[in-house]
């Protein structure tokens, strides 16, 4: 009965969180922006979207929009047509947190070009599409199907700092120009890089290796080959 | 506005460049840069350094309480320092060689990488010709981070002057530095992946001692970090459970450190493993949807096996009556019979969930392995052959079990019939449903009721059709005479069937036991017939009878064994459970033998059986040679087996003897593949 439940359970936790698989459904989600309007991932069906997870007191992102790389990227989108969510999953208290004002505030002095900026203090949507750093970066393409998910560029890992990110090979501008020309994304998963997105800290947050998709119905634990007799093809015939 | 952002870093390069030429007018500062949070020195082991040699040099990271920086493969987050050195020309550097690092869970992710201090080490390699002094500097670009993260740069710098290397207050620092450097692992280690777990199994010596283990993954995609792993021990050999990253990027390598711990000390070692295709997803080669269409071809077919053939009888019978009844309470009972059959399915996958919780081995037809089960089945079939055979009409209570067709005309009865159906067939296993329940067993919970669902539907699906379409059923004969013959024939099989339990039953109890059971059979014979001699008469001649036959009855209840037999019998083929008496005769005999120590708790024999033992070119070649398999389950305690395995100075499973015709064992390492199993077989003789 325990792996009933557990089982019960698991699919009931995919549910809430889960990290995203590219070329399947990317997941709706409902957020408040700077200018306090609820908005859904699904308004936007019909155009390509780019979910950009920041925080704009950690130093990646801080690179990223000093040297221009990320408004130029943003710029590339919306010239496709693309519209640009900005999501913020500090939790209040945490590095990268901001009051709508402020947000503003950094969309205007950052030259930035988000059609939204979105607060998920909560850190649900972050955690449902497995948000690790910031930036994280997804491509949805216009039939809501999550093209690309990952880093910005290939500029991440070490030395970051020494490198010249308007020379780094930008996998989301190279996912939106496929996109656009219905060509196949080369790169479709990359290693996100950046500072770990200051989610809430809950005790009753369910770890995260307890979540499994729900897609992995075959999945055996160590616990079940103990327990079980390992009951092969030739066994089972052999009844 | 870019441009204004261009201007301002020019301002910040110079103000950095005006900091550094201040730094470099003192003397000390020079190796040594404070970063605030952290600070970095350069130390080398060596103040001196000759021609062609190679001196270990060390970026010492000293960190304020709380801040961390990060290892290679920095985990969810953050990056590992990087390092441009300026050499004079001719001098080499070699990659950073980074020591083990620990985890540093940032909830509810996990980073990898050092708290407090941090020595990253290089190698620096002269050339043949030098002029002195030498410059060494490194401009290091770093991480600090508590919460939040700081980007850090700094250069520093050092001097080594001509001479023979000679030692300095650094010198022991990096030497010990350099031994806990990760090395490669030289004990047999390998990769398995089964189903959706990753098995990271290793051999070591000295396994008393490990007390906990953890591998650091150097690539993003495969292995989660976050995830917990979990270590078994089995003897020598370790099992640590991996799970799968959440987002999968293709993976060639199983790349990363391993990290053992004890008693306060931890070793680290380099692994390297290929992936490959020999790399096995699912052990039967089964997802769901495949396992329940085979649960339902398997259901299907099994209606046709001889040993459903009694519960055949029944039901043939059972339609014949009630092809007389009206169509619409034909189908009424097709449809209680199916759920009866649906029921008792769910009843047993339930009950094989339950007992599997509760750390019992146990397979399909689990309940065949209880001799209390087997012998009141022997009983049953006897006295329905008896009932089929004579003229005993029971009423009442037994009617209600469905054994006979009077029974059936209510709908309780069609429902019992459908559970004792399946009760009767599970000893069967139709083809299909073998691979089918295979799966069934590694399926967590639903899984399984699913499975066995399907297997119950498959099962069903002929009586239910029949009842849907009657049309089908006039096919069938009118009733008349011919049905007492076919009834009295019908008792054949049935005894055929207690004739077979019995002999299942002679291999789990002892010869005694079986006969007890056969004398229970005898008195549930009597008992009937005293109860169908006495069916017409009534008051004390017949309650007399009732009261013996009860008696009868529970006597030969109070008779079935409960107990196993010491060692269980002949597996299959040339595979036998392994008892020390067996083993000396088959040695005696100058057989040669495979002997393997397994237990169902032990997770590298599973594996090891999955992707060796029981693939078909190791069972081809065991046949081929002649070479018996022994199989020494120390699933539960056993002395004999203990004994055997303390021989080969064991205390624990697996473990594997390959014994010659004659001589001495080898002992297989516990870590088995497919290829090295068949390579050892080869050459035995």
């Amino acid at each position: 009965m325990r792996y009933l439940f557990t089982a019960l359970i698991s699919l009931c936790v995919s549910f809430v969180q889960a990290s995203v698989i590219t070329d399947a459904e990317a997941p709706d989600f409902s957020l408040v922006d700077s200018f306090g309007k609820t908005v859904s991932l699904s308004d936007f069906s019909g155009s390509t979207v780019v979910l950009e997870w920041t925080n704009h007191d950690c130093p990646f992102v801080a690179k990223h929009y000093k040297t221009g790389n990320m408004q130029s990227t943003q710029e590339y989108a919306k010239e496709g047509g693309a519209i640009w969510l900005t999501i913020i999953s500090s939790a209040p208290g945490t590095q990268g947190y901001v009051l709508p004002d402020t947000a503003n505030e950094l969309t205007t002095s950052r030259n930035a070009l988000p059609q939204h900026v979105l607060f998920d203090p909560e850190g649900d949507v972050g955690l449902m599409y497995g948000a690790k750093t910031t930036p994280h970066m997804y491509v949805i393409d216009a039939s809501g199907i999550l093209r690309y998910q990952g880093a910005i560029d290939d500029a991440g890992g070490r030395g970051f700092n020494f490198k010249n990110l308007l020379e780094a090979d930008n996998y989301v501008k190279n996912a939106l120009k496929e996109i656009q020309s219905n060509q196949v994304v080369t790169t479709k998963v990359s290693k996100p890089y950046g500072c770990s997105v200051k989610y809430k800290v809950t005790g009753s947050r369910m770890k995260r290796d307890t979540i499994n998709s729900a897609a992995v119905v075959a999945t055996i634990t160590a616990e079940d080959i103990q327990r079980s007799p390992a009951l092969t093809t030739a066994d089972a015939l052999r009844l | 506005m870019k441009k204004l952002y261009t201007n301002r870093s020019y301002l910040r390069v110079s103000l950095f460049l005006l900091f550094f030429s201040l730094l470099s007018n003192s003397i000390t500062a020079e190796s040594f840069f404070d970063a605030g949070e952290s600070s970095l020195s350069l130390i080398a082991e060596s103040d001196e350094i000759s021609t062609g040699e190679t001196i270990l040099v060390g970026l010492k990271f000293e960190l304020n309480p709380g801040w961390h920086t990060y290892w290679e493969n920095p985990g969810d987050a953050g990056a590992g320092a990087s390092v441009v050195w300026e050499l004079p020309p001719g001098f080499k550097a070699s990659e950073i060689l980074w020591p083990g690092p620990t985890k540093i869970p940032v909830e509810p992710l996990m980073t990898y990488g050092y708290e407090d201090e941090a020595l990253l080490l290089t190698k620096i390699t002269s050339p043949r010709t030098i002029s002195y002094p030498v410059n060494i500097g490194a401009k290091v670009s770093w991480f600090t981070c508590k919460d939040v993260c700081l980007p850090q740069e700094g250069e520093v710098s050092i001097k080594l002057y001509q001479g023979l290397k000679s030692e300095n207050q650094s010198t022991s620092l990096l030497r010990e530095m350099e031994r806990t450097v990760p090395t490669d692992l030289s004990s047999p280690h390998r990769v398995s992946i089964l189903d959706n777990k990753i098995f990271l199994q290793f051999e070591r010596e000295e396994a008393q001692q490990i007390s906990s283990a953890y591998f650091f993954p150097a690539e993003y995609g495969f292995i989660s970090y976050v995830a917990n792993q979990k270590l078994e021990r089995n003897d020598r050999s370790f099992s640590l459970e991996l799970t799968p990253a959440e987002v999968q990027v293709k993976t060639l390598n199983l790349k990363g450190v391993l990290k053992l711990n004890s008693d306060g000390d931890s070793e680290y070692y380099n692994l390297d493993l290929p992936l490959g295709d020999k790399a096995d997803h699912s052990p039967l080669g089964l997802n769901l949807i495949t396992a329940l269409l085979f649960a339902f071809l398997g259901g299907l077919i099994l209606n046709a096996m001889p040993c459903v053939f009694p519960i055949l009888s029944i039901k043939i019978l059972g339609f014949i009556e009630q092809s007389q009844g009206s169509r619409e309470k034909m189908m009424q009972h097709g449809f209680v019979f199916s759920a009866g059959v649906l029921t008792t399915f769910l009843i047993v996958a339930g009950l094989l969930l339950f007992l599997r919780s509760t750390g019992d081995s146990i397979g399909w037809g689990y309940q065949m392995q209880s001799p209390l089960i087997i012998s009141l089945l022997i009983y049953l079939f006897v006295a329905v052959g008896i009932v089929f055979m004579g003229n005993l009409v029971l009423g009442g209570q037994l009617a209600k079990f469905g054994v006979l067709a009077q029974g059936q005309r209510d709908l309780a009865g069609s429902f019992l019939t459908g559970a004792l159906a399946v009760v009767v067939a599970s000893p069967c296993t139709a083809p299909f449903m073998g691979p089918a329940l295979g799966m069934a067993f590694l399926q967590p919970g639903l899984g399984s009721l699913f499975i066995f669902l399907a297997l119950g539907i498959g099962f069903s699906l002929p009586y239910l059709t029949l009842s849907i379409f009657p049309q089908l059923l006039s096919k069938l004969p009118k009733p008349g005479e011919w049905m007492e013959t076919l009834k009295q024939i019908m008792a054949f099989p049935m005894w055929g069937s207690a004739l077979w339990l019995t002999w299942v039953l002679s291999s789990q109890v002892e010869l005694q036991s079986v006969f007890a059971v056969l004398i229970g059979a005898l008195l549930v014979a009597a008992g009937l017939w005293l109860l169908e001699k006495t069916q017409n008469s009534q008051g004390l001649s017949r309650s007399f009878a009732l009261f013996i036959s009860v008696i009868l009855l529970a006597f030969s209840l109070w008779l079935i064994p409960t107990s196993y037999k010491a060692s269980p019998a002949e597996i299959e083929g040339n595979e036998y459970a392994f008892s020390a008496e067996r083993l000396e005769n088959l040695r005696l005999n100058q057989r040669a033998v495979f002997l393997n120590f397994t237990a169902d708790w032990c997770i590298t024999c599973k594996v090891n059986e999955a992707i060796a033992l029981n693939r078909e070119s190791v069972k081809k070649i065991l046949a081929d040679k002649n070479i018996v398999y022994l199989k020494a389950d120390w699933t539960r305690k056993d002395p004999e087996i203990a004994l055997m395995l303390a021989r080969y100075g064991r205390t624990g499973v697996p473990l594997y003897l390959l014994f010659p015709s004659q001589g001495e064992p080898i002992i297989l390492p516990e870590l088995l593949t497919e290829d090295m199993l068949v390579g050892f077989i080869t050459e035995i003789n």
